[in-house]
């Protein structure tokens, strides 16, 4: 097969007759109100023929260039994703009979398409916003399968505008493969490069000549002028560390006087993909689909957790968010810069900020290297070898069997399934539980059985608290379990120190019962329970049963109480702050509210104990549970799929760190 | 603000006093006395608040008047859009292509069939059938509130598609529209509108079939008139008696008055004299301009006369100008080809601006005063409400003497189903009414 | 044509009805009534709503009339009389949950722009006699009177959130009403940014989503009918589009439906009011 063919200007339309066999669609550049989008074209008549986009920050003006040429208005305002991952996507269509549900998953065909036009960068950002949807247990099944019925037919630039900087992100201008077609458009046709087989089968049909050694030299030119014309806005090398290193520079602040946080940038940008679910129902909540749209880490709501927290309630937190994931902690998380410098973030930003200068104002080339918050670990080597190998589309009905009202405000499902994925959970596992019309919130797994598991939920949203209302014999629908559970394992041949707040019991039960289990297997246990008053106790029997025994250590203390309380008030540390074991043998296992946490890493670190050996759970608005939506993001982590459970080690200073 | 509603009588005395009028726009009261067989007192009040709209558009540009003037009655927004890009248009001496004409003619069919649906169906026809609203008189005539509800349907969805959103539409400008609209996306409404055309001639049979009171007036009927279609955006004021007026002359023989016994502003004639606007006018002035459709559906009904006399009429008035509504918006959407442009170019600049078009409720009048920046100076904005309580204060005294002999309840009932009768917009008048509420003695 | 189900009297329906039904009230002070007509707009499910909830106090719609009380109250207008800030203090009192609906409720609406004027001179401008007339200095939001437990914005307010609210109280759950920016909407539906591509100035970014990206969609640049979203960075909105515009015409912008919300109030004050501050010579009335 020659290297390159030849497709003269007046035989384009004979490319697009052939790219449209099989009902094949053709989506590619054209014009609608003001600017090239990408639309489905019938010919090449619809292509923006003598058309150039002027960008600047917060600009773009379409100029007539009075030639023929197709392709170089430079990139259109909308990317590839809005095929690939559009902005709504119907998830699950759920149905309640009296206590029974139904809860099914949508799946539509993907359409057939060929994308003409596909610019070197976003050639990168389709691969990379691959990565990221299938970088979970099991991916996005939609995001994969419209992928992989798209047809690429990429084109290289032959023009830069003011806001391109893809050769600083090392990914363009020039088109080498990863496409079924390279073009490179010339004033009297196209040079055309095979990249795959099924691009070899669109042009072979054709009868195209070889493109004379001129034309790819012509081809050549034109796109190193493109490069040179572009320069390297941004110096790219130990990009991901400086920024890092800058978390508390003063510039976000300064950032945050201008930015909107209107989301524009994320929305336009080829590779951003956070989502949000929301529900539609008929009048009575019967019947109800949930659906996927595009959303944004610069909306107050994408950090909002149960009881109304928000985790990034500044704009200045939320433009560290996006340009910190975008340049830095992609690479933790997928392998690669997020950043393709398409340059759109620029131009579609109302008020015109430059990530590129702020770039270059927070992490400048010539930054002394700081201390770095955590280590900066290759995507392979993150937590999905530790991952449950549950199928996280699935559905599992489980019946309700009892429910053991816990608290004021919780209470226990004791549910019954025969799903084999479910019975395997590990402690420290949590499950998606559905409900038609509801919200579908994350709850940890607090007993595993060998007919079912226990949820121990406490109410305190409506979802939540339809769930602890359910009678006997109503269903619930679970996904997963997920998530990274307890090493239990860890704490083998050492000291156990468990910590519990509140509701934070729930999720330590089943490592209380995994270590209770294999007693012989561990040193000296000791169970540490806070709660706010004695009636916000949690399996108060259970653990009166252990602490009966001898061989296990209980304390319990209340943050306030009536006279009736004879125990001790107080916070949770005081129950181990003057203890005289050795933590340095001890292995750590908390859950609680942030705050708890936070004081019990700090007692629990005076004691001795090894950050690496000290393990967390995380409340995180996990939404998705497979790492594909963004909302629970902790600097290099997504914590549904890489945790909830981390190690004080792991996490570094993404820990408790205000706004991240 | 809920007063019980009180009666007394005794022998040719009647005090009605309807603190809160029901399944009207806006919120005002009746108020009606009458000692021996006389009508001493006849008045529709209103404790709707004021909200200063004259004034709120002073320094404001064409286009935000246009989106200002919506504000005024969340029914009838088109109505004021209407009136005030037409004016500013003919005191800017702009050129608007005929096919912009056509969109703007195919909105207010949809702000008509959108009003009238709502008054036939939801506010006037419980009267008749003796319910307190349409929600309970579904529970008897399902089927006939469900057919009114899609009837309004076809008006909003008409009105979304131009105007983006059934209530207070954006996309009317000076010129033209913010947008051009494809054939398409306009023709894509032909089964919608063919469904309630089928409604709206059912509906004619239905309302003219109901049982109405006896009642004739005499007064002065006020109404557009063009030579060539329904009036709506274009026309000449003509009445009962013979007036004929280009229609940027309203205030040469109408007047916005004090009324010495309510310090309330009315509009009369320059004379004094009350006069109707509303559907009940425009069959009556021009009803030979009725789409054909329409001029069937009404002849059927034998009642043409009728509903040039006898208020409670005007039910099959409304359901007749449905009948037009649609069918001339079946007849735009076949003929409609896009506008070359979306909106004609224009330059702000000083100019006098006044015209009137028909509102559901009747004809509605806006004039303008624009200054060197092309800013406005000073409005005036007559909505047909204010035109047309004189008349129906008129009516309500010459009709409450019918209802002496009935019991408590059924004259309340007729009273109010008189004053349902005019559709009479509180929202919309109410910057020019008196909000003094005068006890009875 | 197209034959019609039989609309004459006759055919019934089923008797709607439970007694759990909440109790539903709408009233109205200052406003055009357009949200309320939202109610009524909502026609395809409008029957099978009135059959879930009690609709007790809906003056537009019914001549059932109560005082109270009220599960949940909608209200409709800013408070401008003195016996409006009276009966809005009365209602709250008998109204278990109170919600404002629309931009006169929530913000005070398009009258609240003569906040910024003399009250005198407003009053005489509109009536011959303005002594007759009795209203408050301001026309002002709801909240500044009496606790809201929810808004719904917009002038008018979206049917689908109207409708939304509703199903979350019918269902018990938690209406899902957003408070981002325009612009997540108008990227999801694929609209051009009419401010970065025409130039066209556009409050989308300050402005809380609902209406889906009407006006870009139109071809028009926002003009912030439902208020302030979330952090509304107004002030570097301003700044950008005072590069190409007097400060006159940045506050114009603001000066809206929802003109006095706190971020567009303080745009309008940072650009010397809104228009018409200047009185005109009046012309006299028609008499």
């Amino acid at each position: 097969m020659p290297a390159a063919y030849f497709l003269p200007r007046a035989e384009l339309d004979r490319l697009f007759e052939a790219l449209a066999v099989d009902g094949r669609r053709i989506i590619g550049p054209t014009i609608a109100d003001g600017a090239v989008v990408y639309d489905e074209l019938d010919s090449p008549a619809g292509l923006p023929h003598g058309w150039m986009a002027d960008t600047a920050p917060g600009s773009y003006r379409l100029r007539s260039t009075g030639g023929e040429r197709a392709f170089d208005y430079v990139v259109a305002l909308t990317s590839w994703k809005r095929f690939t991952h559009p902005s709504l996507v119907p998830l699950t269509r759920s149905r309640r009979d009296g206590d029974q549900i139904v809860v099914e998953p949508i799946r539509e065909d993907a359409p057939k398409l060929a994308f003409v036009g596909v610019r070197a960068c976003e050639l990168a950002a389709l691969n990379i916003q691959e990565r990221a949807m299938r970088a979970g247990p099991a991916g996005d099944p939609d995001h994969a399968a419209r992928r992989d019925a798209a047809l690429i037919v990429a084109v290289e630039c032959a023009a830069a505008t003011s806001t391109c900087f893809c050769t600083s992100m090392a990914s363009g201008p020039e088109v080498d493969g990863g496409a079924d077609l390279m073009l490179s458009e010339l004033d009297d046709g196209f040079v055309v490069r095979v990249g795959s087989e099924a691009g070899a089968g669109v042009v072979g049909p054709l009868g195209l000549r070889v493109a004379s050694p001129d034309a790819v030299d012509r081809a050549g030119t034109q796109v190193a002028a493109v490069r040179a014309a572009i320069g390297d806005p941004v110096p790219g090398d130990g990009l991901p560390e400086r920024l890092r290193a800058a978390l508390d520079h003063p510039h976000w602040a300064q950032v945050a006087e201008r930015c909107l946080a209107c989301a524009n940038c994320t929305l336009v940008c080829p590779t951003c993909f956070c989502t949000s679910v929301g529900v539609a129902s008929d009048l009575d909540g019967l019947d109800a689909t949930t659906e996927r749209s595009w959303d944004s880490c610069f909306s107050l709501g994408f950090g909002r957790v149960a009881g109304d927290a928000n985790f990034r309630p500044k704009v200045r937190d939320r433009y560290r968010q996006w340009l910190t994931h975008k340049f830095s902690t992609w690479w933790d998380q997928f392998g690669s810069s997020g950043c393709v410098g398409c340059g759109r973030c620029i131009a579609w930003c109302p008020v015109g900020i430059d990530v590129r200068a702020e770039l270059v104002a927070i992490a400048p080339a010539t930054a002394p290297a700081g201390p770095i918050p955590w280590p900066l670990s290759p995507a392979e080597g993150r937590a999905p070898a530790a991952l449950a190998t549950a199928a996280p589309a699935r559905h599992v009905i489980a019946t309700v069997r009892s429910v053991m009202p816990e608290t004021v405000d919780s209470a226990t499902l004791r549910l019954v399934t025969t799903d084999e994925a479910l019975l395997g959970a590990r402690p420290g596992q949590f499950v998606m539980v559905e409900q038609p019309a509801f919200a579908t919130p994350p709850i940890s797994i607090s007993r595993i059985r060998p007919d079912g598991l226990d949820l121990t939920i406490r109410s305190a949203g409506a979802a939540t608290a339809v769930l602890t209302g359910l009678a006997a014999g109503a269903q619930v629908a679970l996904r997963g379990p997920l998530g990274r559970g307890w090493p239990v394992e860890a704490a083998i041949g050492r000291d156990v120190v468990i910590v519990a707040g509140g509701i934070g019991l729930a999720p330590l039960r089943p490592v209380i019962e995994a270590v209770l289990a294999e007693r012989p297997r561990f040193g000296a246990v000791r169970l540490y329970l806070g709660a706010r008053t004695p009636h916000d106790r949690l399996f108060v029997a259970e653990m009166g049963e252990i602490a009966g025994r001898a061989d296990v250590e209980v304390a319990e203390i209340v943050d306030r109480a009536g006279p009736e309380w004879l125990g001790r008030v107080g916070i949770v540390t005081q129950l181990f702050d003057q203890a005289k074991w050795d933590g340095s043998r001890a292995t750590a296992f908390v859950c609680g509210p942030e705050r708890m946490m936070q004081a019990t890493v700090a007692t629990l670190k005076g004691r001795g104990v090894d950050p690496a050996a000290m393990w967390l759970t995380l409340e995180r608005n996990m939404a998705c549970g497979v790492g594909t939506c963004g909302h629970c993001q902790l600097g290099p982590f997504f914590v549904c799929r890489d945790g909830p459970v981390f190690s004080v080690a792991e996490l570094g200073t993404a820990f408790a760190r205000e706004g991240l | 603000m809920h007063d019980t509603d009180t009666l007394t009588e005794s022998s040719g005395d009647l005090a009605v006093d309807i603190a809160g009028l029901t399944r009207v726009e806006g919120e005002g009261s009746l108020r009606l006395k009458v000692r021996n067989g006389v009508v001493e007192q006849a008045r529709l009040e209103i404790f709707e608040a004021p909200r200063y709209f004259e004034r709120l558009v002073v320094g404001r540009t064409p286009d935000e008047v246009i989106d200002i003037v919506a504000r005024i009655c969340g029914i009838c927004p088109v109505a004021y859009q209407m009136t005030a890009v037409h004016a500013f248009e003919h005191g800017l001496g702009i050129e608007i292509d005929p096919a912009v004409r056509a969109l703007r003619r195919l909105l207010y069919c949809g702000e008509w069939i959108e009003s009238h649906a709502l008054h036939v169906y939801l506010l006037h026809l419980p009267d008749f059938l003796g319910y307190p609203s349409a929600l309970d008189m579904a529970h008897d005539y399902r089927a006939a509130v469900e057919a009114g509800l899609t009837l309004k349907r076809a008006g909003n969805k008409l009105v979304e598609m131009i105007g983006g959103r059934a209530i207070h539409p954006v996309s009317v400008r000076v010129g033209g529209f913010s947008r051009s609209f494809r054939r398409t996306e306009v023709s894509a409404l032909r089964e919608t509108l063919t469904a309630a055309l089928g409604i709206a001639l059912q509906t004619v049979d239905l309302v003219a079939g109901l049982d109405t009171p006896e009642f004739e007036r005499d007064g002065r009927l006020v109404a557009l008139k063009h030579p060539h279609e329904y009036p709506m955006n274009e026309g000449r004021i003509v009445s009962s008696d013979g007036l004929d007026l280009a229609l940027t002359d309203w205030r040469s023989e109408f007047a916005e008055q004090q009324v010495p016994w309510s310090n309330a502003l009315q509009s009369r004639g320059r004379d004094g004299r009350p006069y109707l606007l509303g559907p009940s006018s425009r069959i009556t002035l021009a009803g030979d301009q009725l789409h054909p459709t329409a001029a069937a559906a009404l002849a059927r009904t034998g009642l043409a006369g009728e509903i040039a006399r006898n208020p409670y009429r005007s039910i099959v008035a409304r359901a007749v100008e449905l009948v037009d509504a649609a069918a001339e918006a079946l007849d735009i959407i076949e003929a409609y080809q896009p506008p070359a442009e979306a909106a004609t170019r224009w330059r702000p600049g000083p100019c006098s601006a006044a015209w009137a078009t028909e509102a559901p409720r009747g004809l509605i009048f806006h004039a303008y005063e624009l200054d060197e920046q092309g800013l406005v100076a000073h409005a005036q904005i007559v909505p047909p409400t204010s035109q047309n309580q004189a008349a129906i204060e008129a009516d309500l005294a010459a009709f409450a003497p019918r209802v002496l002999h009935l019991s408590h309840d059924e004259a309340t009932l007729r009273i109010e189903q008189l004053v349902r009768s005019y559709d009479p917009c509180i929202s919309c008048a109410t910057h020019f009414l008196d909000l003094r509420v005068e006890n009875l003695p | 044509m197209e034959t019609q189900a039989p609309i004459t009297p006759g055919r019934r329906g089923p008797r709607a009805g439970t007694p759990q039904r909440p109790r539903i009230g709408i009233v109205k002070f200052a406003s055009c009534d357009g949200c309320q007509l939202t109610l009524l707009d909502l026609e395809d499910e409008l029957l099978a709503i009135a059959a879930r909830v009690d609709l007790v106090e809906f003056a537009e719609a019914t001549s059932h009339r109560s005082a109270g009380p009220f599960d949940v109250l909608f209200v409709e207008g800013s408070i401008s009389t003195p016996e409006q800030a009276e009966d809005i203090a009365r209602l709250r009192a008998v109204s278990h949950r109170l919600v404002t609906i629309g931009a006169c409720a929530t913000a005070g609406g398009i009258q609240a722009i003569r906040n910024w004027f003399d009250h005198e001179e407003v009053r005489a401008v509109v009536y011959p006699q303005p002594g007759y007339v009795d209203s408050l200095a301001q026309a002002r939001p709801v909240a500044d009177f009496v606790a809201v437990d929810a808004e719904l914005r917009g002038c008018p307010i979206s049917p689908a959130q109207l409708r939304e609210f509703l199903v979350a109280l019918v269902t018990g759950r938690r209406p899902q009403l957003p408070d981002e920016a325009v612009c997540l909407e108008c990227k999801r539906r694929g609209v051009v940014c009419v401010a970065v591509a025409q130039g066209i100035p556009c409050l989308g970014p300050v402005t809380r989503t609902g209406c889906g990206a009407l006006c870009p969609a139109y071809g028009r640049g926002c003009y912030g009918c439902f208020g302030p979203r979330e952090s509304a960075n107004t002030a570097s909105l301003a700044k950008w589009l005072s590069d190409d515009r007097s400060a006159s015409d940045v506050g114009r912008l603001f000066a809206g439906f929802t003109a006095w919300s706190p971020p567009f109030r303080a745009m309008i004050d940072a650009h010397g009011g809104p228009p018409g501050q200047v009185i005109p010579v009046k012309e006299t009335n028609d008499a």
